[in-house]
């Protein structure tokens, strides 16, 4: 076996730690350290010339470890990887010590850091000794897709990939595709006809030859990583199927609320009161009636119903706002002379061409009144004098306690994560959020991808959305999936958990603290093992496992022990 | 108990002024901005609000239109050119039309042809009265005395000096009494609107005694218009009020004073009084006029019928009234004679018409919507006072 040949290099970094740490003190305490072979300090490491010393020195003095005690890792540690690589060494064969952000940026005694800096290199040192080569593992990439949901976000992904020339499996629960704008008439805040749009999209995935849709379908089960998965679907009622694919989208969708749920609406004890999915229906009939037939006089379009309430839903339902006013401008040049009430505790008119359609609105003779979400939710019941019903509330802009009678009132109800958004967080390794909504990886800068590899979601899933921000969203979700596809394969994470089989007592509680599925267990050898593809290296299953027989590479505890007793290790002072 | 809102309501005010209140969208900038709009008393947000929604009731009861004096500002300010200061006028030829209950101010605003038909009848009544009952003596030109001054008795025919003065002066007294009685009929629905009508108010009674001077002070200061931002404004309108004011009681109390054959010299406190008088009114109606027809001043751009007949009116009676005295200066007894009929002809139905019914009673409502709110004040006041007092004891034990 070679001999161990240790590289050290203490940075300066400008003066960010030369300033509170003697550096050439540090390095010159770990020259003497078993198989060290040079320790030397630098100005900048992680520039060119820095990194260059590193790659030259690997050569000349054949070192084959590495420490450098610089910054925090988060930021260099694959800089120097790659500085390593380069030089023809393994990159794992690296240790960063943290004298930066963990030292001199939060002490203020010199003399003390400098002793601090001098045990987390020596922890470093002592560790490298025991690091052990790994080697990147790549899998190949099935170009096939699953979709799961039929809505405007799952057919718009589905007729990307295909067109692509990918082949794509569109599961779909119900019996027809569209999802909740299927069940819309026209569009806000432009008023194009959704349903004409939706048809020829619909006829296109009919007759693509690259899509294949399960109607009246369910996932059961899914298993497997990026690139490789594997899924069954129960089509109808009996039928199982099972397919492979190498991604997945998630377009599950959301759904409205149930109305009843909030007494004070009337909803279910009065005929007049209907939700915005209902009247969407009056609307595709050409005619503003109740349900009594009757032209109504008084309209009243009531928001929040149930959203941005702790009682209900806290969050904002999103498309609501630029819903009741399109509904407002219907109205009024359906019945000119109706009295058309907004009832609203704020008024959302965020984005493009919306508070142009709110200015507008507010110009056709429409009442806006403010009510308190909190305490002064609206309460409708019979009108006592008039035909239909009466709606009482505060209002916030006068003060007064008012009575609005109406013969017509439309709740703009909460929408809520679809019924089905667990069982397919569960099969695919997502998380769901308090409000049963699909958390996406990063909502800003990763924005479609969840922090499992090969696993999408988009649209409504997430948090309730409007159709072009859907459409958004799938294709993103597309893009990113036919760059896996063209690239062939995916890099699988190196640092993740083994199992020592001759040691493993079968009791299966690292499948249960795993927070990624990766841990399964084999019923012939009776045995745990770790899908590797989807292992993260997290170590939980590690620290749980009561028989000591999974380590994590890169992490074994021989690596960490080492690394305790070389801090704790003494060192010279100053 | 909760109001039934009346959408439609607002309609009824479009004729009585310019409807631009459904662009407001309620920031409150009006009433931030507004130096007059405090002590429980705000505007104009409140009462655009209730303009919305229709609550008729409460813009009844409103006394805030007449606490306000039109300085713009909050137009000047308003993010969506609602023009709230438009509003605060158009709710005063409202308020005007709520407190007559002859009906006839509704009828002048909202359909102003009645208006110049009522004016026009009365204009030929007084000038066919004149010329049938008391027509100028032929011989009239050569009576005329020393000092310039035109003989009365021997002007109009088949009537003797003190029978015409007496005429005269009955006349316009009776004329006085019906307008104070039109007037104070008003106040006094006003003020039942106001302050009677209110749940729950307790005016104390030697509060209508002690605030009084209220009345007083601000009709003949109009010190609240001296805290709007713009001072050119009260003072301008202190010219015409004033003016307006001093010619009122001289001609229509005084005016045996007037009915005489002699001429005082220029420097007598009558002339003068009389001169200050003509120049405050034409002064400010000149300025308002140019200002109205620029329409630059935002204040100023939108213009009711109400609004030009009362500068029309006033302009041609005060015309008409330099002319009498002057033709009396130069002893020019038909040219006197036939102007002063003209005058009188434009005058009697300007008070008529528009101090009871028009723009003209603000002189009266103003003074007295600043001792109702003061009343109010210090019931809330006092009632406060009591409630703390009742809380005391209740804290101690």
């Amino acid at each position: 076996m070679e001999k161990t040949r240790i590289g050290v290099y203490v940075c300066w970094c400008g003066t960010n730690i030369a300033m509170m740490v003697d550096v050439e003190a540090v390095a010159k305490e770990m020259e003497s350290r078993q198989n060290v072979v040079l320790a030397r300090t630098y100005k900048y490491m992680c520039s060119d010339p820095g990194q260059d010393m590193v790659i030259r020195d690997i050569k000349e003095h054949k070192l084959n470890r590495v420490v450098i005690a610089a910054c925090s890792p988060r930021i260099h540690e694959n800089t120097f990887r790659k500085a390593l690589e380069n030089a023809g060494l393994n990159p794992y064969m690296l240790q960063m010590a943290n004298i930066r952000e963990q030292n001199s940026w939060v002490h203020s005694d010199r003399i003390e850091a400098t002793r601090k800096a001098k045990s987390l290199v020596a922890g470093a040192v002592s560790r490298v000794n025991h690091h052990q080569p790994l080697n990147k593992r790549e899998v190949p990439v099935n170009p096939a897709s699953l979709i799961i949901g039929g809505g405007i976000s799952g057919i718009t992904a589905a007729l990307e990939l295909a067109d692509a020339g990918k082949r794509v499996y569109l599961v779909e629960k119900e019996s027809e595709l569209g999802g909740i704008a299927a069940m819309l008439d026209l569009t806000s805040p432009h008023f194009y006809s959704i349903s004409d749009s939706l048809k020829t999209l619909i006829r296109r995935i009919e007759v693509h030859q690259n899509i294949k849709v399960y109607m009246d379908s369910q996932v059961k089960q899914i298993n497997g990583y990026v690139g490789n998965f594997n899924g069954e679907i129960k089509i109808g009622n009996k039928k199982v199927k099972n397919i492979d694919f190498g991604n997945i989208v998630v377009a599950t969708g959301l759904k409205p609320i149930k109305p009843e749920t909030i007494e004070n609406y009337g909803y279910g004890v009065f005929s007049e009161v209907i939700t915005s999915l209902d009247f969407e229906q009056v609307l595709k009939k050409g005619s503003v009636l109740n349900a009594y037939g009757i032209k109504p006089k008084n309209v009243a379009i009531i928001h929040c119903v149930g959203s941005r309430n702790e009682d209900y839903k806290p969050y904002c339902s999103r498309t609501c706002c630029m819903t009741a006013l399109k509904y407002a401008n219907m109205i009024r040049s359906a019945l000119p002379e109706a009295n058309v009430y907004q009832m609203y505790a704020d008024m959302r008119a965020y984005g493009k061409h919306c508070e142009e359609l709110y200015a507008d609105t507010s110009g056709k003779n429409v009442l806006f009144l403010m009510y308190d979400q909190r305490e002064g939710m609206p309460i409708i019941e019979k009108d006592a004098i008039g035909p239909g019903v009466l709606i009482k509330f505060n209002e916030r802009l006068s003060g007064e306690d008012i009575e609005v009678p109406a013969e017509l009132v439309i709740l703009m109800t909460a929408m809520e994560s679809g019924k089905d958004a667990k069982s397919i967080s569960q099969m695919t390794g997502t998380s769901l959020d308090a409000n049963g909504f699909f958390i996406e990886k990063h909502p800003k800068l990763d924005p479609v991808s969840t922090t499992t590899d090969g696993v999408y979601v988009v649209g409504s899933c997430q948090s309730p959305k409007n159709i072009p921000e859907s459409v958004s969203q799938a294709r993103a979700a597309t893009a990113n999936i036919l760059a896996t596809i063209a690239k062939g394969y995916v890099e699988v994470e190196v640092i993740t958990a083994e199992v020592n089989e001759d040691i493993c007592c079968g009791c299966q509680f690292c499948i249960q603290v795993c927070p990624y599925g990766a841990n399964n267990y084999d019923q012939r050898k009776a045995v745990s093992s770790v899908n590797e593809a989807l292992c993260k290296g997290c170590g939980t299953c590690g620290s749980a496992c009561p028989s000591g027989a999974i380590s994590t590479r890169h992490f074994t505890d021989k690596q960490i022990l080492s690394q305790i007793e070389g801090i704790m290790a003494e060192v010279g002072s100053g | 108990m909760s109001t039934r809102i009346n959408p439609d309501f607002k309609n009824e005010l479009t004729h009585f002024g310019k409807d631009e209140w459904n662009e407001c969208y309620h920031c409150g900038n009006c009433t931030a901005i507004c130096p007059l709009s405090k002590d429980g008393f705000l505007f104009p947000r409140k009462d655009l609000r209730a303009i919305q929604m229709g609550l008729q009731d409460k813009l009844d009861a409103s006394l805030e239109p007449w606490l306000c004096y039109y300085c713009g500002e909050c137009s000047e300010t308003c993010p969506r050119d609602a023009n709230p200061a438009e509003l605060m006028m158009t709710l005063r030829r409202y308020l005007t039309s709520r407190y007559d209950k002859s009906g006839l101010a509704k009828l002048f605003y909202t359909n102003h042809i009645w208006e110049y038909v009522v004016l026009g009848l009365m204009f030929l009544a007084i000038v066919v009265a004149f010329l049938v009952f008391l027509p100028l003596k032929t011989d009239a030109a050569l009576m005329v005395n020393e000092s310039g001054g035109v003989m009365i008795n021997s002007l109009v025919e088949g009537i003797n000096a003190e029978r015409f003065i007496g005429i005269i002066e009955y006349g316009d007294w009776t004329m006085a009494i019906v307008i104070a009685l039109l007037l104070v009929s008003n106040i006094v629905v006003m003020f039942y609107k106001s302050v009677l009508s209110e749940n729950g108010i307790r005016i104390p009674f030697s509060s209508y005694f002690t605030e009084a001077w209220q009345l007083v002070w601000n009709f003949a200061t109009q010190s609240r218009f001296s805290k709007c931002d713009d001072k050119q404004y009260w003072i301008g309108h202190l010219l015409l009020m004033t003016g307006y004011t001093i010619m009122f009681i001289l001609v229509v109390v005084f005016l045996p004073l007037f009915q005489i054959e002699t001429v005082e010299p220029w420097w007598h406190w009558q002339r003068l009084l009389g001169y200050y008088a003509t120049f405050g009114i034409l002064f400010f109606l000149t300025i308002v006029t140019i200002k109205r027809l620029q329409k630059r001043d935002v204040k100023l751009k939108y213009s009711h019928p109400s609004d030009w007949i009362f500068i029309v009116m006033l302009a041609l009676t005060t015309i008409s009234g330099i002319l009498v005295h002057i033709f009396r200066l130069q002893g020019m007894v038909a040219a006197t004679y036939y102007t002063y009929v003209i005058h009188l002809a434009i005058l009697v139905p300007m008070l008529m018409v528009e101090v009871p019914f028009s723009k003209w009673s603000h002189l009266a409502y103003r003074p007295f919507a600043i001792y109702f709110a003061r009343l109010k004040t210090v019931a809330a006041e006092v009632e406060k006072e009591k409630s703390h007092k009742e809380l005391v004891p209740a804290v101690g034990s």
